[in-house]
Formats: structure tokens, sequence, C-alpha cells
């Protein structure tokens, strides 16, 4: 039975709340009205807007070919991570759950290096043709970096499934592995697969440390560009900005839309009321 | 004056009436047990004691002072919950000491309290370890010797023994029971296992939907039930619906009982007959000499329960459940014939609803 | 689960995970490891700890110090800060505004990154949307004595996603605590402050442990919010180290596997330590 405290949060956590709430938007806000801005150097608001950045922006060549080269990096490592992970996951869950604390000491080590370290020992070791600072060479970094997420996603999902008995109870039922494959297992990790996936794709496309270092100018990716704006021309890079933020919130929404319409778990079927 | 007094206590939620104008008095050192099913409201009854939750209406007297608006760690009332909830991160001697470190008490008696009551729930050796190194068991007879060492005025027990094995909680309840009336400490005990509350009460609160059905002994409670609910809830009971007839009758369709509990009902009157499997006598040929509700039928069921072995009787269309003990008889078989016998005295009747 | 599984199956078994150990091994544990080995061999190969010892120059012993200095900072005044502002959301009334929060923290706490930078440039730069509110509205000038482009400004870009990584990983741990012993501790005559010192914070503690080194290692690690900011002004080691990669500084590769090598330690320790603290909360927890 509930209590009944239906009690008003204390002022001081509204204090709080409401300071952290304006500390976290303000910079966004701010970077949005940036970039449609013409002069805001002297006053609280801008004097006047404009889209001229957003034209500028696009008139330059590199606009569409780093925003192409940024998704073609966050697809690859999406793909990559995808062929990698989500096998290795359901096979160390299913026969092999010995190997579990390796894989989870494993999934922790990527975020024990910092991407400058990884950018480092890769390009040091891969220093002979052709994947020498090669896009091949940072998707494979992108994918090492971005694995505790993938790996959390689905291991999670798996988890809450319970797959081992569903597919002993469609393996009574006659399915072959293929079956199981298709209509059991696969459906019901999905949306652990669609969450890690977003995720990996929002992370990769912001990365800036690793494709600068790693590549450089011979492969830029979209950040890089805005980086470049940052020391060029302000309300350009706030454009860019915008784009970047813009993409990362449609990302998170997406993410959150799947995890709700999501896991069903068995427990949350026992625990229904 | 009685110790603790609930006078007219009520409590809803949303909308939902959890506690029905509660009026209950309770001696000083006696043990009372409230019994119910879930959501009986038995367990907001004694939150609202413990001050957890506040009454909507209604006052609670402690010792002749109104404790209804005392902040809940103010009232002197010692409470073991039924997940035990020792603190982790302190030693059992620790979590038994922060009551008493709270009332500032000095180091000297703070130990010899600690020890007294370690002693008092036999776990003197526990001491130094934490709450995780020990057993449910173990756990609940602490959180009891935490909640005791503040000397509290009113010991309150929410379900404390629920989550244990069967085994330990019958060893359990007659420990609390042992060290509840060495102490002589008023105590209010929650459960919905009518076996604990019979078994170690001074007094018994049976309570159904917010409201008391019925407040006595264990023997009252279970001998002569005053309603329906307190009759089936507790124990039992072959259940005969009928109306008053003349000669101390009641007819119940297919049968008549005989039973001088219905002295003072008017003929007509639609009533209820209860009578437990225990007081019927199982006869394997027929008895001689002139019995009252005298019966005979098939043999349905047999159900062995260990000490007693359970029947249904099939007689004429009719069911009656009847306890026998088999030691000593002869075997009983399905479809077997019998004769069945119970004392009229050994009904309880109540109207019909 | 049979554990009588003959030896084949088992082989087998492994054989399962062996792409993934070989992406692993390929992409991560073998460059790394390379990597600490050739930290100390000199470019002709000599065994020798020199490169260790020219890491040691002043240039690069103030880069740590900043990086030691920035890391410690953001991460107490985020552990701090996260703590109240997480123990608020988790007692607003409110079930969807508690969603709504911790959602924005989620999306928050991975703005990290040049775009991040750049917003503070905005609000706090010489010209900001901020400076000029403090200027204009409450006549104080924040400039010159405080410059976005310095380690306090840094320290405010870092706090922007070190503050929602502490609410997010705080918010559950208060979930932790359980009501009975709330109730119980009040049973026993304690007031609030008494709980919380005697055994919420205790049993708070684990996780802030973990979400304090957690803080840190996110802020060590971080390079391109500093990149986008500093540029060369302000030195940390991830910029030093990026530095060598890029050939802007004289090419001596030894110095930066050092640095690499040195930073690795610092977050291993980092990792071990965050390890230790949530096992013990989980075990408390848990009961």
């Amino acid at each position: 039975m509930n209590t009944s405290k239906k009690q008003r949060a204390a002022s001081w956590q509204v204090i709080i709340v409401v300071l952290f709430v304006v500390y976290m938007i303000l910079p966004i806000i701010a970077t949005y009205i940036f970039s449609i801005a013409t002069r805001w150097d002297r006053t609280i608001l801008p004097e006047g807007y404009t889209f001229e950045g957003y034209r500028e922006a696009i008139k330059n060549p590199y606009f569409f070919i780093t925003l192409k080269n940024s998704l073609v990096l966050s697809v690859a490592s999406v793909l990559v991570s995808l062929i990698v992970i989500v096998p290795t996951v359901y096979w160390v869950h299913m026969r092999l759950p010995g190997a579990k604390p390796l894989l989870d000491l494993l999934m922790i080590l990527p975020f024990g290096i910092p991407g400058v370290v990884l950018a480092l020992a890769l390009v040091q070791v891969y220093n002979f043709a052709p994947i020498n600072r090669s896009p091949i060479l940072l998707t494979a970094a992108t994918v090492v970096f971005t694995m505790p997420f993938m790996y959390r996603s689905v291991s999670n999902n798996l988890e809450a499934v319970d797959i081992p008995t569903l597919t002993e109870a469609a393996q009574s039922l006659g399915a072959n592995l293929f079956n199981i494959l298709t209509r059991v297992i696969i459906p019901n990790i999905f949306p652990g697969i669609l969450s890690g996936s977003l995720l990996v794709f929002a992370t990769v496309f912001a990365e800036f440390t690793l494709a600068r270092l790693i590549v450089g100018a011979g492969f830029k990716t979209f950040p890089m560009l805005l980086v470049e704006y940052t020391r060029k021309d302000g309300t350009i890079a706030a454009g860019l900005s915008v784009i970047s933020f813009s993409i990362a919130w449609i990302v998170s929404m997406l993410i959150l839309w799947v995890s709700n319409k999501g896991i069903k778990s068995s427990k949350d079927v026992i625990n229904a009321r | 004056m009685a110790y603790l007094e609930l006078n007219d206590v009520s409590k809803k939620f949303n909308n939902i009436v959890a506690v029905n104008q509660f009026n209950l008095h309770i001696e000083k050192g006696q043990l009372v047990s409230f019994l119910g099913p879930s959501g009986c409201g038995k367990t907001t009854t004694l939150r609202m004691i413990a001050g957890f939750e506040t009454p909507d209406a209604g006052t609670i007297l402690l010792d002749g002072e109104d404790i209804s608006k005392t902040a809940p760690n103010k009232r002197g009332i010692g409470m073991v919950f039924q997940a035990y909830a020792l603190f982790p991160n302190m030693t059992i001697r620790e979590n038994i000491m922060f009551g008493l470190k709270m009332q500032h008490k000095s180091k000297e008696e703070m130990a010899e309290r600690t020890d007294n009551v370690l002693e008092l729930v036999r776990l003197k050796d526990t001491a130094k370890r934490y709450p995780h190194q020990l057993s449910g068991g173990q756990q609940q007879r602490i959180a009891l010797a935490r909640a005791l060492a503040i000397q509290p005025r009113v010991l309150l027990l929410d379900e404390p023994l629920s989550a244990l094995d069967a085994e330990v909680r019958v060893v359990l309840r007659g420990e609390i029971r042992r060290i509840q009336s060495s102490l002589g400490i008023t105590t209010v005990y929650v459960t919905h296992d009518q076996e604990e509350a019979l078994s170690i009460s001074d007094r018994v609160v049976v309570m159904n939907g917010g409201l008391i059905e019925q407040v006595g002994t264990p023997q009252e409670i279970y001998r002569k039930p005053d309603t329906r609910f307190v009759a089936t809830f507790i124990g039992t009971a072959n259940e005969f619906h009928g109306a008053v007839a003349e000669n101390q009758t009641v007819n119940c369709e297919q049968i008549n009982i005989s039973t001088s509990r219905v002295a003072d009902y008017t003929i007509g009157k639609k009533v209820v007959v209860l009578v437990r499997p225990e007081n019927i006598e199982v006869f394997d040929e027929r008895p001689v000499g002139s019995l009252n509700n005298l019966f005979e039928g098939e043999i349905d069921t047999i159900t062995f329960h260990g000490a007693i072995t359970r029947l249904g009787i099939n007689s004429g269309g009719r069911m009656f459940t009847a306890d026998v003990n088999i030691t000593g008889r002869n075997a009983l078989t399905h479809h077997q014939h019998v004769w069945l016998s119970f004392n009229s005295d050994y009904c309880q009747v109540m109207p019909e609803a | 689960m049979t554990q009588s599984k003959p030896k084949q199956n088992r082989f087998t078994a492994w054989l399962g995970i062996l792409p993934f150990l070989l992406f692993c091994l390929a992409f991560e544990i073998v460059p790394i490891l390379l990597l600490a080995k050739d930290s100390l061999f000199t470019k002709d190969g000599t065994l020798t700890v020199s490169n260790f010892q020219n890491a040691m120059a002043p240039l690069y012993i103030r880069s740590f110090w900043n990086s030691i200095k920035l890391s410690g900072l953001t991460a107490l005044i985020g552990t701090l800060i996260g703590l109240l502002v997480g123990y608020s959301i988790y007692r607003w009334p409110s079930k969807r505004m508690q969603e709504v929060l911790i959602t924005l923290s989620d999306v928050t706490t991975n703005f990290a990154g040049a775009p991040l930078a750049f917003a503070f440039i905005i609000i706090l730069g010489s010209n900001g949307l901020v400076t000029q509110f403090f200027l204009k509205n409450l006549n104080i000038a924040l400039y010159p004595a405080f410059s976005v482009y310095s380690f306090s400004g840094l320290v405010l870009a870092y706090v922007y996603f070190q503050l929602p990584l502490m609410v997010l990983l705080i918010i559950p741990a208060f979930g932790g605590i359980k009501k009975e012993w709330r109730e119980s501790a009040t049973n026993l005559g304690a007031g609030s402050f008494q709980f919380w010192w005697n055994i919420g914070l205790p049993i708070l503690a684990p996780s802030l442990i973990a979400g304090f080194v957690l803080l840190f290692a996110n802020a060590f690690g971080a390079y391109a919010t500093a990149y986008t900011l500093t540029g060369s002004k302000l030195s940390l080691i991830t910029l030093q180290i990026g530095f060598t990669i890029t050939g802007e500084v004289l090419h001596d590769p030894g110095i930066g596997q050092a640095m690499a090598v040195i930073s690795l330690l610092i977050m291993g320790t980092c990792i071990a330590i965050y390890r230790a603290a949530t096992t013990r909360a989980q075990r408390w927890t848990r009961r």
C-alpha cells in the first residue's frame, strides 16, 4: 500500500533543480539563437535574425563532404559493432557463461583508455599501407570506443528476456535453428540492438578526437569542420553545432521511444497485477 | 484506564477507506494481535500507532497522553519490521546501540543495555558481525533486540515472521512471546497467520475491510465467532443455512439440526449454523443409543494431515467435513458407509446476513 | 546447466568468441601493450627510462598537474553538486518530471566536445550572453579577471558534462536506501540529520566514491572540449599526447608514449577503485 505522503519538494530542492536545468539548457539555447543572429556582441538578445549563416555553410563543398563522411563512419561503426558484438554476447549468454567476467572486463577497458592514447597506439602500430592513417583504422578505433554501449544494451535485453528458456520452449515445439533465430531470438533482442545501434551512431557521429588524430585532413568529419569554423566564423560554427545537437537530441528521443516500447521482461509479466 | 487507546481512528488513501472508526483499548502488558487478510487495514493501523501514517480522524492515547500528533521519532515506541531493516553499514552491536545513541545514553549504560538485550535474544556472540552474515531468523531476533534496547513503552511488530521459513517461524514466535511476557511489555502484533495469532496472543483483533470483526481471547475467537467472516477465517467450519423451527431445531434443506443455541431466536428466522470438523464424531457402525444430530453417509475424500485426517462425507447430497484421529481405528476407505454425529452444544449459530 | 561438458564442447564454445577476442587484441590490447613496451625503449632500440625522464620536463609536468587539477576539481564539484541535484530529483513528487530530468541528464552528459566548448564561448566569451548580462544588469565585469579560455572557463565547461553524469549515477544509489532503514531509524529516535549522518551517507559512500573516480577519469581523458577552448594556451596531458601524434611537436615518439603510459596507469587506478566501490555498494543494497 502506498503511503499518501504527497510531499511537495522542499524549496531548496526546487531551487537546485531550476539552477541545474538553466545551467544545462542555457548553452544549448544560446547556440541555437547565435546561429541565426546577425549581431550579438552588444546586447542580451541578438540585434537581428537571419539564416545567412546556414546558407553560407551549405555553400561550402566541405559541408556535404564532411556530413557524408561522418554518416558513413557512423553507419560503418554500427555495422561492424553489430557483427562483432551481438553474436558474441548471445554466444556467451547461451553457451559460455564462464566467459562473462572476461567480457565484462573487456567492456570496461575502453573507459580506461583515453582517446588520444588509443589513437597514438593504433597510429604507431599500424603505420604500414594500406591501413596507415585510413578511415578503416578509424572505424576500428570508433568500434573499440563504443563497444561498451552496444554490449550493455544488448546484454541487458538478453538478461531481461530469458532467451535460454524461450529457446528451449521453441525447440520443444519443433523449431529448427533458423526459425529460432529469426522468430524468437532476434525479435526479442531487437530493442536492445536498436538502442545500442542508435547510441553507437550518435557517439561516433560526434567523435572528434579519434578522427582528427588517426586520419586528420584525409577524411574530414563533421566535428572537424565544426572546429575549423570555431576559429573562422562563429555564426557558421554555431549553425553546425545546432545540426550536431539536433542529431543528438533526435537520436536520444528515438532511443527512449525504443526502450519504452520495447523490452517486456519476464519479470514485468509476472509482476503485472 | 487502558494503557494504549485508539478512539475512532480512521484513515483513507485516495478515497479508499483503509481503516474505519477503529476503537480499541489495550491493557498494559498485554500482547494483542491484529489478524486479517491482506488489505484489511491491520498494518495501516499499526503504522498509525507508530506515527508513520497520520489518522484522518480519531485519537491515539498512550498512558493517558495524546500521541496522535507526536513525531514518530519521539513516541518511545519500538518497532520490528517485516524486512528486519537492520542497518547494513553497522555491526550488530552498533545497530542495537543506535537507538541508545539517539537517547544520548552514557557509554556504560549503552554497553550494559546492549549486552542485556543480546542475552535476552540469545545472540551474544554475534555482536561484532554484520547483518548480512546472519540468517533471517537471527536478523529478526536482533531487530527485536534493537527495538527493546530503548525500553519502549509499547512494542509493535509488523508481520515479523512472514519472511522466514516455516520451522523458524514456529520457534521464533515462541521466543517473542517468552520475551514479551517476561518483560511485561505492551505489544501489538500484526499477522495474517491465524495459527500465529492464536498461539501467542492475550487478545486477538480480527479485521476485515478496515473494520473490526471481533475482539476476544483466542479461545473466544475460535469457539464463539461473532460473525460469518470470523468463523470462516479462523479454522474451518461446516456451514448449514436454514430457518429456525420448533423444538430448538433448524431446518436446513435436507437435514434438521438440533441445537440449544437457537433458544432465543424466533421461529422462521433465517440463520447459519456452523460446526467445526473436530467436533464431528465419525462411526464405522451405527452407534447405539439416541444421539442428537445423527447422520449417515459415504466417505468421499480422505486427506491425510499428519496429526488428523480430514474426511469429506457425503450425506444425502450434503457434504460434511470431519476431522478424525486414525490412531487405533480401522482403516477408512473411499465410499465406506459411516455415521456421524455432533453435540448440539458444539454449534455456533448466527443470523443470516 | 550440465557441468559435465566433454572437453571438445568447451573448446568449441570458446571458439565462438574468437572473432571478438581477435578484434579486441588487434585493435585494443596489442597496440596498447606495444605502446607500453615501446615507451621503455629509445628510437634505436635500447632499454631505457629516458622517455619517462624526458616526460618530466617542466612543460609536461605542468600539463600533468593541470590535468590532475582540472579532473580533480571538476570531479569534486560534480560529485558534491551532483549529489544535491540527484537527491532533489529523486525526491521530486512528479514522476513525469523526474523522467524528464533524468533524460535531460542522459543527453547532456554526452554533449562534451567542440560544440559544447563553442557554446560556452557564446555565453561566456568576452562578448558573451552571460558576460553581457553581468555587465549590463548586475554591473559586474567578468573580464579581464575571468576568461572562458582560461582554466576556470575550462572548469565550467567540464562541469557541464560532469554534473549530469553524477546525477545519473547517484539516483539509483538513492533507490538502494531502503525505506525501512529510514523508518527504523526514525522509530529509534533519529531525526533527519542523524539518519543521513549515521546511515544514509555511509551507505551512499561507495557510490559517491565510484562516481568521483569515474568523473575524474572522464575529465582526465577528455580532449575535444579542451582542444576547442584553449588551443595551445593551457596545457593538458591529453593535448600534449595529441601534439606528438600530429607532429606539431619535435618528433620524439618516446615522450608521447611515456605520457600515454602514465595516463593509462592513472586511468587504470580509477577504474580499479570504481569497480571495488560499486561491488561494495551492490553488496549492501542487495540484501
